[in-house]
């Protein structure tokens, strides 16, 4: 559950963007840092990579102050994908309030995914979080791509799941928005029943989506 | 569930994020930058070093938007710009420890991980290990309750053909019993025509006439053959005893010193009267030294062997026994002219449980006998055959 310091007025929500490899968590980062307008916008920490992969994670802060003074922070984190790293993973998802998990949508990658899909279910678990209670939003990127699958077949793949599904386009910014802010509606609710965000701090739900992401149209950087 | 205060991902304070720098030489830069006032102190005032003097203007130190403390000097636009050189140096540092931090915690999954594996391989071997022993346990039990089935079998065999001996040599003592017992009938009748010329004879007949009269010549002559039938098929009766006595022992095994040619006559004498018509039974004896055996056994692996070559010759053929010495070793000999076996088939037969008759007919267990007690004797026994070539057997024993 998310970090609440009530003596120093801050709040530390942790999403973390899970995925396999190259499926492109660190680029959903990037154009984040790019399109979000909040009051606070760090910059990017990007650790070591090696050949474009990550190693360890990518950090993102973003935050905002509300009127009641309370600080809002969101630390969006991403993992490393290649299968190696698992230890690495579960340590980062770790304290996690939400996750977007973000599938590849070419054709050929459909058992990455679902490998990697399996075991954020297993880290999950193994980390201390209840993974049925979880805030999760899936995303499948790179739909800029050719054969790739389409919306139907996703849906239909995915329809027995209660998941949000969201269609994006990192590398072009199309849905990278949306997909956080389905993911912070999600992270809303169960941090409001925890410390009344609403009636103690005037925040509502979108004024915590607006707060991480401000209020400019999601545009593309392309 | 992690200790948030202890992850990875925790705040640092800025103490924490000075470790491992010498504070000393970052006073020295800093009061180099911005006077004898700079000084840097954390967010609830403490000096962590140069000076703190109340006076100077002061910037805060942000790490993701929470001051983390305060730095002091003058003048004011050196200030912003040591504030700048500053925070790249804690944002180094951040990066440096956070990295450190997740690095620990993933190798420490990995060996709680990797000790969890060898705590479970551990299980695993144990379990196998355990199973093994009780493997070779139930497999020893197993054996033990086939080897006794297969010993029962092996001395039911044995007992078979002591039955089947039996019931033929039941017969062949029928027949003489029956004749005699059918002369002494005859000779009762004698007797009587004895006692009713003695009357005659008594009562003043006369003798010549009353002896012709009952065609008494001819009764003396059919009397004297019916005695001379009987006794021989008494001495009959009395040799098959006399051969059956060599299977008497087959239980109480004792050894004896003997001359084989004489077991291999009883054995002949035993089957000779179940031989059919176009079977002939030929003998060719060599001298033989006497041999110390457990003559009771040695007839059965005989009789065994010629019971098979009687079955395989059918209704027409020869059968030989024949013996002989040669190199030290006394050779018995029995060949049939039936069809012979292939050598798959040959090469199975001494096999326990391998037969080529109907199920119920034969135990398979005949020339594994046969063999057994051979070797017992120290000797062996071999087959030389070919389909349509007849078969011989030849039991080696040494002297």
């Amino acid at each position: 559950m998310a970090e609440y310091d009530e003596d120093s007025k801050r709040l530390t929500v942790k999403l973390v963007y899970y995925g396999p490899a190259q499926c492109g968590k660190t680029t959903n980062l990037m154009r984040l840092h790019d399109l979000a307008r909040p009051a606070m916008k760090g910059e990017i920490m990007t650790l070591e990579t090696q050949h474009d992969r990550t190693l360890f994670f990518d950090l993102l802060p973003l935050g905002f102050r509300a009127a009641s003074g309370l600080l809002v922070r969101f630390r969006l984190f991403t993992v490393p994908g290649q299968v190696a790293h698992n230890a690495t993973r579960k340590a980062v998802l770790s304290r996690a309030d939400g996750v977007v998990f973000v599938a590849d949508s070419q054709r050929n990658q459909t058992v990455n995914n679902g490998e990697s899909f399996q075991q954020l279910a297993e880290n999950a678990a193994r980390s201390g979080l209840d993974f049925e209670q979880l805030p999760l939003v899936v995303q499948f990127n790179k739909r800029d791509l050719p054969d790739v699958l389409s919306e139907e077949e996703v849906r239909q793949r995915w329809r027995h799941a209660n998941w949000p599904l969201m269609f994006a386009s990192a590398l072009t910014g199309v849905g990278v928005r949306a997909t956080l802010a389905t993911l912070l509606g999600v992270v809303f609710a169960r941090l409001d029943g925890a410390y009344d965000l609403a009636s103690r701090h005037g925040i509502d739900q979108a004024a915590f989506v607006d707060g991480a992401l401000g209020g400019v149209a999601e545009e593309a950087v392309r | 569930m992690t200790d948030p205060g202890s992850g990875f991902d925790r705040d640092f304070a800025l103490r924490e994020l000075l470790q491992g720098i010498s504070l000393d030489a970052l006073a020295s830069a800093l009061s180099g930058l911005l006077g004898p006032q700079a000084g840097l102190s954390d967010a609830r005032g403490e000096t962590l070093c140069g000076e703190a003097r109340g006076t100077a203007p002061t910037a805060s130190l942000y790490v993701e938007f929470e001051a983390v403390g305060s730095l002091s000097g003058a003048p004011a636009e050196r200030l912003n710009a040591t504030k700048q050189l500053v925070d790249l140096l804690l944002d180094a540092r951040r990066r440096y420890l956070m990295v450190c931090d997740l690095h620990t915690e993933a190798i420490a999954a990995d060996y709680l991980e990797l000790q969890k594996r060898h705590a479970e391989l551990q299980a695993s071997e144990q379990r196998y290990r355990n199973l093994t022993a009780q493997l070779e346990q139930r497999v020893g039990e197993q054996v033990a309750i086939i080897e006794g089935k297969q010993r029962q079998l092996y001395e039911a065999e044995k007992l078979a053909s002591i039955g089947q001996l039996a019931a033929g040599v039941a017969h062949e003592i029928n027949n003489p019993i029956g004749f005699v017992r059918s002369n002494l009938s005859t000779a009762q009748g004698y007797v009587e025509r004895l006692d009713e010329f003695a009357a005659l004879l008594r009562g003043g007949a006369n003798a010549v006439q009353a002896w012709d009269g009952r065609d008494l010549d001819f009764m003396l002559e059919d009397f004297k053959e019916l005695l001379r039938e009987s006794t021989e098929g008494i001495d009959r009766v009395a040799r098959i005893v006399k051969d059956l006595k060599g299977f008497s022992s087959v239980d109480r095994p004792d050894e004896e010193v003997v001359n084989l040619n004489d077991n291999l006559e009883s054995v002949c004498a035993l089957v000779s009267g179940q031989i059919p018509q176009g079977v002939a039974l030929l003998r060719h004896f060599g001298e033989l030294p006497p041999l110390l055996c457990l003559p009771g056994h040695l007839n059965q692996v005989f009789l065994n062997l010629l019971n098979n070559a009687l079955q395989a010759v059918g209704g027409k053929g020869d059968v030989t026994v024949s013996s002989e010495l040669r190199e030290g070793e006394i050779l018995v000999r029995i060949a049939d002219t039936g069809p012979g076996m292939e050598a798959p088939v040959a090469a199975r037969i001494f096999e326990p449980f391998f037969t080529t008759r109907e199920v119920g007919r034969g135990t398979g267990l005949g020339l594994t006998v046969a063999r057994d007690i051979v070797q017992a004797h120290g000797g062996h026994i071999e087959v030389s055959t070919a389909p349509g070539a007849g078969a011989a057997f030849t039991v080696r024993l040494p002297v």
